[in-house]
């Protein structure tokens, strides 16, 4: 009885698989041209222009900018006519974008675009499940819960870092006042508390993996070298060293709940150690001081070399990186030797690598989450099922 | 101070006394049901507080336990129960939870004692709570305090414990609510107390952790004290504490011990009630008991005056016929009526004038009938002598008449001779007890007594180394700030005479004559001392008796003239006498001599003088 349930169970888990999946990686169906793609993002963009993008604004608007333009100068400047062109604008709530016919790469599937702004997690998330939008980009420690709801959830290969970053040059052990830098012992002692696992398993709900370097294992191929375990014992004895024992100061962004929490447990892991840490919410534009504060960063490209130097270009508006720059034809020692004389410096505590988690309608189809670097590739996905009538469904 | 003023202070005394003590009395009374009141005032808030505590904690177990019994908790116990559950998913549910549930404390605990989930640290997953793992009966514990920790530091929470067992793994639910101000400010008090709560959270007094229902207490240095002493010994302590110098600024605290699970001291209550009631009602009963007693002081002393004079009219009465009496009125009647003490003493007094009387006039009779005595005897004494000589004269001469007529010639006028001096002998007899009759009255004037001294003695002074006769040496101290005194110079003079003459008299072998003066109290001291034979003290007990001598040819008069004149002059003398040393006279004259001069009767303390000078031949006579 027990072996015909379970040969019933894995029937089932193999159709509802074949069904759900299908979609994403679809080559049964012929993709068909129609139809207005709804998207929904976080950010209110005033602008669209990149010279004027801020901190809140400017990953949405890189990502808008990539459907408009087809390509990046050398200088990273957009160029060329992309695959559509904007027909309305209001900015902050909304943006409309049609395809363009004559697109040299052939015309998008869809018709149109429209991107409303503004709408928060929360609201994406519900959009998603009542099927008022087609494609939205969630936070990865939702994707769980969301999937759990009906969510078709898409992810990216991991490949945005949050790493804590100590602010200022460093050097002693002297940091009793807030926001003076953490000496290199203080440094070591509260990168060796965090418990990188519970971050990823219960805050990101399992969405990403611990980081110990400043490459992810999918790239680099040495991440595994970095140790990502926690040693509360030896960040004791290190604190321990210290006197008179600092306070430091961790700030994070206020408005991103990711971080928070984050930073709360570095605090908690870091209590337990015995280290004094407070974690503060800052502005990410405000000039808070704060000993060390949390950084997310994405990677810019496939190859380590230059995601290494892109992450180094980040960090060094924020702390001091005191390597010498990578040779024009980096070996991957090279790049290991220089990501390994950053982090055994503790300045940049790599902390998770978490993916970029799309959630997406039923009749998306053609989704490929884009690599690092990579815009949103909306040209290549089509719309499935009743155009009109989806349409409408969404909006009842 | 009179006998009156003396019963109208003690009638004051006693009214002062009294209402003192009434009002004492009445304040002590006063300020003990105030304090009663206070009391009850707050161990109806301490039992408010523990009626709180108690209905709180009965609605923590129940949300608790209703927490446990909830289709979602129970589920995820049974998804916990299998080999690889995944707590991670429940990661966030405690903070939804507690917030339904309206609960400050929401842990989710595994079987191995780890957080699953926490509503008031979120970000303590993992971490493990292991007292919730000692064997205990979560259910018949019910709920208890503790000291939870929280983000933003330790906090105090009633706390309850639920279980839910699925196949033998346990799933814990600990939830609570916080013990902070605005469970203070839950607490109904009545108008003048509030509470405070102490979240014993550090070794020592921290000013931080008192607070009260507004958020952290101002002047919190000022618990110090009764927080330390409580921490010392927990238990009830009672402190007051004075905000400013104004005692009806102060408030008395009640310290109520906040135990927890293992009888460890996690919070006090601090109960305040404040003194302004008490202490302004006091003052009012302190104003009013000043003013009954100043009130009732000024009728006392109306009354108490009245009442005095009433009681004391005839002590008064008494007083002035005492006086009257001692004046020299023995006549004088004192008028009181009534049978008490009073009128007994006043009728005693009225028959003892009157024995006096009595006996006064029967000792001048008596004493008079004894002068005509002495007159007499000293009169038949002082006329026998010359009469003989005049009875053998004239029989001389009837006998030479008859037998020698030749010689009657020479015998007449021997005879006649003889009879001649002794009729002037007689005639001086009869003209010194005239004159002794007839002592003039002073006739006063300013005197200074060392000049009469001088006279004297320079009067005296053929006489002192007169030849035949040893020779007596004068000597004389005299103060030269005595003062002047009003007196009859030529009086004293005579007087003094008197005492040279007597003194000359008892130094026959010779000797030294001092003469003393000095300031008296009243006036002038005045010394006439010899070195002479001295006197007995019976011969000093009749010294200044007129007609009264020692010597073969005195008349005894001359020590009376000296007492006349003294008396005459307001003063007193008296003699003091050694045998074999020599005899001293003093003399003390007033000032201002009495408009009436009193004659004051010769009396003798024999027996007292014995006791002063234990030498049996000294002796003294005052007059």
């Amino acid at each position: 009885m027990s072996r015909r349930l379970a040969a019933s169970s894995a029937v089932v888990a193999i159709v509802l698989g074949v069904l759900l999946s299908a979609p994403v990686g679809e080559t049964a169906r012929r993709p068909r041209y129609g139809g207005t793609l709804r998207v929904e993002i976080g950010a209110a963009v005033t602008s669209l222009d990149m010279a004027a993008a801020n901190a809140d604004e400017g990953g949405a608007k890189w990502e808008i900018n990539s459907l408009i333009y087809d390509e990046r100068a050398a200088d990273g400047a957009f160029q060329g006519a992309g695959p559509f062109h904007v027909t309305g604008f209001e900015a902050g709530k909304r943006v409309a974008l049609a395809a363009t016919q004559d697109y040299r790469l052939g015309r998008p599937f869809v018709d149109a675009i429209e991107i409303t702004m503004g709408r928060a997690a929360r609201e994406r998330m519900l959009d998603l499940e009542l099927n008022k939008t087609d494609f939205a980009e969630i936070p990865a420690e939702e994707a769980r819960r969301a999937a759990e709801h009906g969510v078709r959830v898409s992810r990216s290969e991991p490949d945005q870092l949050l790493a804590l970053v100590f602010t200022g040059d460093g050097g002693g052990t002297r940091t009793p006042e807030r926001g003076k830098p953490a000496g290199a012992k203080a440094r070591e002692a509260l990168a060796l508390s965090i418990d990188r696992a519970a971050i990823v398993n219960f805050i990101l709900q399992k969405e990403g993996e611990p980081a110990g370097g400043l490459l992810p294992q999918w790239s680099s191929g040495t991440a595994f070298l970095f140790s990502t375990a926690a040693d509360p014992v030896h960040a004791k004895e290190l604190w321990a060293q210290i006197v008179p024992a600092p306070k430091i100061v961790l700030g994070y962004d206020s408005g991103d709940s990711l971080e928070q929490a984050v930073a709360e447990r570095i605090a908690v892991d870091a209590r337990e150690a015995g280290i004094q840490v407070a974690a503060e919410g800052v502005h990410p534009a405000g000039a808070t001081a704060v000993s060390c504060r949390l950084v997310r960063m994405r990677m810019q490209s496939k190859q380590p070399a230059v995601a290494l130097e892109n992450f180094i270009d980040v960090l060094a508006g924020s702390t001091k990186i005191e390597t010498a720059a990578l040779p024009a034809a980096a070996t991957p020692e090279d790049v290991y030797d220089r990501e390994r004389a950053i982090v055994s410096s503790y300045r940049v505590v790599p902390l998770v690598w978490m993916p970029r988690v799309y959630g997406l309608s039923a009749r998306v189809r053609d989704w490929t989450p884009p690599g690092p670097g990579e815009g949103w590739p909306l040209a290549d996905v089509w719309l499935d099922g009743p155009v009109d009538g989806a349409a409408e469904e969404g909006k009842k | 101070m009179t006998f009156r003023t003396k019963l109208f202070w003690m009638f004051t005394l006693a009214l002062v006394v009294s209402v003192g003590l009434v009002a004492a009395a009445v304040t002590e009374v006063t300020r003990r049901s105030f304090e009663e009141m206070n009391r009850q005032h707050t161990d109806a808030l301490v039992a408010q507080f523990q009626r709180e505590v108690a209905q709180r904690s009965d609605d923590v177990v129940h949300r608790v336990q209703g927490i446990a019994d909830a289709e979602g908790t129970v589920r995820m116990a049974i998804d916990l129960s299998r080999p690889k559950g995944d707590v991670s998913v429940y990661v966030n549910d405690a903070v939804g939870v507690a917030k339904a549930h309206q609960l400050d404390f929401l842990d989710f605990i595994s079987n191995d004692g780890s957080i699953i989930s926490s509503a008031e640290w979120p970000a303590r997953f993992g971490y493990k709570i292991d007292w919730v793992l000692q064997p205990e009966d979560w259910v018949s514990r019910g709920s208890f305090l503790m000291k939870a920790d929280m983000q933003e530091g330790p906090a105090l929470a009633l706390m309850s414990v639920a279980r839910v067992r699925v196949g033998d793994k346990d799933l814990y639910i600990v939830g609570g609510e916080r013990l902070g101000r605005e469970f203070l400010a839950s607490l109904v008090l009545p108008t003048g107390m509030r509470a405070l709560l102490y979240r014993n959270l550090d070794p020592s007094f921290q000013a931080a952790n008192l607070i009260d229902s507004t958020g952290p207490a101002s002047q919190a240095e000022q618990f110090g004290p009764i927080v330390e002493k409580e921490q010392q010994q927990p238990g009830e302590q009672i402190a007051k504490i004075n905000w400013t110098a104004d005692a009806a600024s102060a408030e008395v605290f009640h310290a109520i011990a906040l135990l927890g699970r293992q009888k460890e001291l996690l919070g006090i209550l601090l109960i305040g009630s404040s003194q302004h009631d008490v202490v302004t009602l006091q003052r009012q009963i302190a104003l009013l008991s000043v003013g009954v007693v100043a009130i009732g002081l000024l009728l006392g002393a109306l009354l108490g005056w009245w009442g005095a004079a009433r009681v004391t009219r005839p002590v008064r009465q008494l007083v002035e016929g005492a006086k009257e009496v001692a004046g020299g009125n023995w006549n004088a009647r004192v008028n009181v009526r009534g049978k008490n003490e009073i009128g007994q003493l006043a009728k005693a007094f009225n028959q003892m004038t009157e024995q006096l009387v009595e006996q006064r006039e029967r000792l001048l009779q008596a004493e008079r009938v004894a002068a005509w005595r002495e007159v007499a005897r000293r009169l038949a004494h002082e006329l026998k002598n010359p009469l003989f000589p005049l009875q053998t004269t004239v029989e001389n001469l009837q006998r030479a008449k008859e037998q020698s007529f030749g010689q009657f010639e020479e015998v007449f006028h021997e005879s006649t001779g003889i009879l001649l001096a002794e009729i002037e002998n007689l005639k001086n007899i009869v003209s010194r007890f005239s004159e002794f009759s007839k002592m003039p009255h002073p006739e006063l004037g300013s005197v200074q007594v060392n000049e009469i001294v001088r006279g004297v003695v320079k009067l005296f002074e053929a006489q002192f180394g007169a030849v035949g006769r040893p020779p007596i040496t004068p000597e004389l101290h005299l103060d030269e700030h005595l003062p002047l005194i009003e007196a009859d110079a030529a009086l004293l003079h005579r007087a003094l005479e008197n005492l040279v003459l007597n003194a000359m008299d008892a130094m026959p072998s010779g000797g030294v004559l001092m003469l003393r003066t000095s300031p008296a109290e009243s006036g002038v001291h005045l010394e006439v001392s010899d070195t002479g034979t001295g006197l007995t003290s019976e011969e000093c007990e009749r010294l200044f008796t007129p007609y009264y001598t020692t010597k073969q040819h005195g008349t005894g008069l001359g020590l009376a003239i000296v007492q006349s004149v003294v008396s005459d002059h307001g003063g007193r003398i008296w003699v003091e006498s050694e045998a074999g040393v020599g005899t001293s006279f003093h003399i003390e004259l007033p000032k201002h001599p009495p408009r009436r001069s009193v004659s004051f009767p010769i009396s003798f303390d024999y027996e007292k003088e014995k006791e002063k000078e234990p030498e049996p031949e000294k002796h003294k006579q005052e007059a």
